[in-house]
């Protein structure tokens, strides 16, 4: 409001028709504004990958706040008083579920009752979901053809929630969409140069099930789904077998996971002669900081199979 | 607006419940039975799952307020037949209960999310969007009267407040003079077992209300700033719940100012609140002290 202030002040004294342009100007310009303000729905996310999906989605028409920053691990999160209003302000609300959020979960299912609250992955057919137990593995976002029906699930409440913005929703949506599914055949692609035997990923927790099995990796974990369970003897013990028995030739941290005990396997194997590395970070719960390369879901997810090629393909084959 | 009043409400009986029972464990030197309680729910957390193979919060609640009043029998027990401190017997036994909580985890439940703080703990942050309604929601016909964790640890305070007052006496002979309570025919380990059942019920109530640092803060740091400045038991009471409230009060403000964490800043507030008494107290002694000189 100021800058518009100072303009009407000083268009007094110029002559008639000139203060009229401007003054046209001005009219139309805070119509732009209203019309701007009062159209962006506003988002809540859990997860910056969610966020990532609403921005693209929902374009200019929305403003997309996301709970969870760059680096947080979803198991550690903690909520501050400022993420209560950015939940009780919001439009529209938007979760991960398959219970990623934990106890948050119930919560939303109740929010849900009264207020858009919604769980991105509701529509995702049960089949396709990994199974542990009875529970499902929420790290949805490393399969690309199940984030896609994500996508399809954001742009449908985006579009039931803003009718009138319909068509724009979907024509934002299209090329996305189109993007994630030419990125999921190219990870295909990427992950087939790498030599079979070697399509071992090894990382610090669980989450990469849906990315061993959309692309064919077998995938091994230090650690349980949960960051917080812990591993014993006989999972090392397992691990270093896989490892010395294919001759892998390097493990991934994670960025939201401490890289400690990743870091004294690779310690441990090397001592006994081995020769093994730390292939580099992966992102796994959280993207990168915003306005880096990883800072978005695509940069995120192209970063991750880039380390995870470069570093097991350069390993010679078994002689 | 309605958001904040509930959860400074909720917190407001949290902190209560927590000052008095807080009381009786500061005079017992059990004040860190919270933070054993904290942990070793993590077993009754596990056995839970395993026996019901779910993760609803009724059970994971019931596993948890079982093992909760274990820890805390458990640690008496051990302290007056085994002859040990009441600290290191809570030591012994709340880690025992944790450890073997871990073991129950990689041997059942290793591909699962389980753990307290993603079953049990609440956030405070969002008390106010689990609510509790009678009636039908869905089809307009019920309505709405406050969160769950409002109700839930007002039933507690009540429990707790009615306790206290109809077996205070009883508590000041137990806890100022144990020979004399036994002599007057008090059955002293029923009270014990009565005290600690309390605590139990208060502290997994309160995790579940508001998550674990906040409860443990709280019932320990009121109670005693409160110790610091009382000179009567009751007074010490009515003491440790105001502290309570002016942390509750002062925590939530910070945590609006500063867009922190409600339950980290509403303990903070009241360790500020424990630091500011002390400093109050060398302040006047010091007085004293001139003031005897000046006069002599």
């Amino acid at each position: 409001m100021q800058p518009l202030m100072t303009y009407s002040t000083i268009s007094r004294p110029i002559n008639s028709s000139a203060s009229r342009a401007l003054k046209g100007l001005i009219g139309l310009s805070l119509l732009l504004l209203t019309f701007s303000v009062q159209a962006q729905l506003k988002i809540t996310t859990t997860t910056g990958m969610i966020a990532d999906l609403a921005q693209n989605i929902g374009g200019q028409y929305v403003e997309v706040t996301a709970l969870m920053g760059s680096g947080v691990d979803p198991h550690l999160y903690k909520a501050t008083q400022g993420d209560l209003r950015r939940l009780t302000k919001a439009d529209i609300v938007l979760y991960n579920g398959l219970h990623l959020e934990g106890k948050m979960q119930d919560i939303f299912e109740q929010m849900g009752r009264s207020r858009p609250v919604f769980a991105v992955s509701s529509l995702i057919p049960k089949a396709q979901l990994r199974q542990h137990g009875h529970f499902p593995d929420p790290h949805i976002w490393f399969d690309l053809s199940l984030w896609h029906q994500a996508g399809q699930r954001v742009l449908q409440i985006l579009q039931q929630q803003d009718p009138k913005n319909k068509q724009a929703y979907a024509d934002n949506a299209q090329p996305y969409l189109n993007e994630m599914l030419q990125l999921h055949e190219w990870i295909k692609d990427q992950v087939l140069s790498i030599p079979k035997s070697q399509r071992i990923l090894i990382t610090a927790h669980d989450a990469f099930g849906y990315f061993g099995q959309a692309y064919g990796m077998q995938v091994e974990g230090l650690q349980g789904i949960s960051t917080a369970s812990q591993f014993g003897l006989q999972d090392i013990k397992l691990l270093k077998d896989i490892i010395v028995k294919n001759q892998i030739k390097a493990l991934f941290v994670e960025s939201s996971v401490s890289p400690r005990f990743i870091q004294s396997l690779v310690a441990g194997v090397k001592a006994e002669g081995h020769d093994l590395s730390i292939g580099g970070e992966l992102y796994s719960d959280a993207m990168g900081q915003s306005g880096t390369p990883t800072g978005n879901y695509f940069g995120m997810v192209k970063h991750n199979v880039n380390t995870i090629v470069d570093a097991l393909k350069n390993a010679k084959p078994q002689p | 607006m309605t958001n904040d009043i509930w959860i400074i409400a909720t917190a407001a009986l949290v902190a209560a419940s927590c000052a008095l029972v807080g009381v009786f464990l500061i005079l017992r030197r059990q004040a860190l039975i919270g933070d054993a309680i904290s942990h070793s729910v993590l077993l009754g957390i596990v056995l839970a799952y395993i026996i019901t193979d779910s993760r609803a919060l009724p059970i994971m609640l019931g596993g948890a307020v079982i093992i909760g009043l274990l820890t805390a029998w458990l640690s008496d027990s051990l302290h007056r037949v085994g002859k040990l401190q009441s600290d290191a017997s809570i030591g012994i036994i709340f880690t025992l209960f944790f450890a073997i909580g871990i073991i129950l985890i990689s041997l059942y439940a290793g591909q699962i999310d389980l753990d307290q703080s993603c079953v049990l703990y609440g956030e405070i942050a969002f008390i106010p969007f689990d609510t509790l309604y009678i009636g039908n929601l869905d089809t307009g016909s019920g309505f709405d009267i406050g969160p769950r964790a409002f109700w839930g640890i007002g039933i507690v305070f009540m429990i707790v407040l009615s306790s206290i007052i109809i077996s205070f006496n009883r508590l000041k002979t137990i806890a100022f003079h144990p020979s004399l309570a036994l002599s007057l025919g008090i059955n002293v380990i029923f009270w014990h077992y009565f005290l600690m059942t309390l605590v139990s019920m208060t502290t997994v109530a309160s995790f579940e209300a508001v998550g674990a640092i906040l409860v443990v803060a709280l019932l320990v740091i009121p109670a005693s700033s409160a110790y610091l400045v009382a000179r009567s038991l009751k007074a010490m009471l009515w003491m440790a719940v105001g502290y309570s409230q002016l942390a509750v009060l002062i925590g939530y403000a910070l945590a609006f100012w500063l867009d922190s964490s409600i339950s980290a800043s509403i303990a903070v507030s009241a360790g500020l609140l424990l630091f500011v008494t002390i400093a109050w107290q060398k302040v006047q002694s010091k007085r004293k002290v001139l003031q005897s000189i000046e006069s002599a």
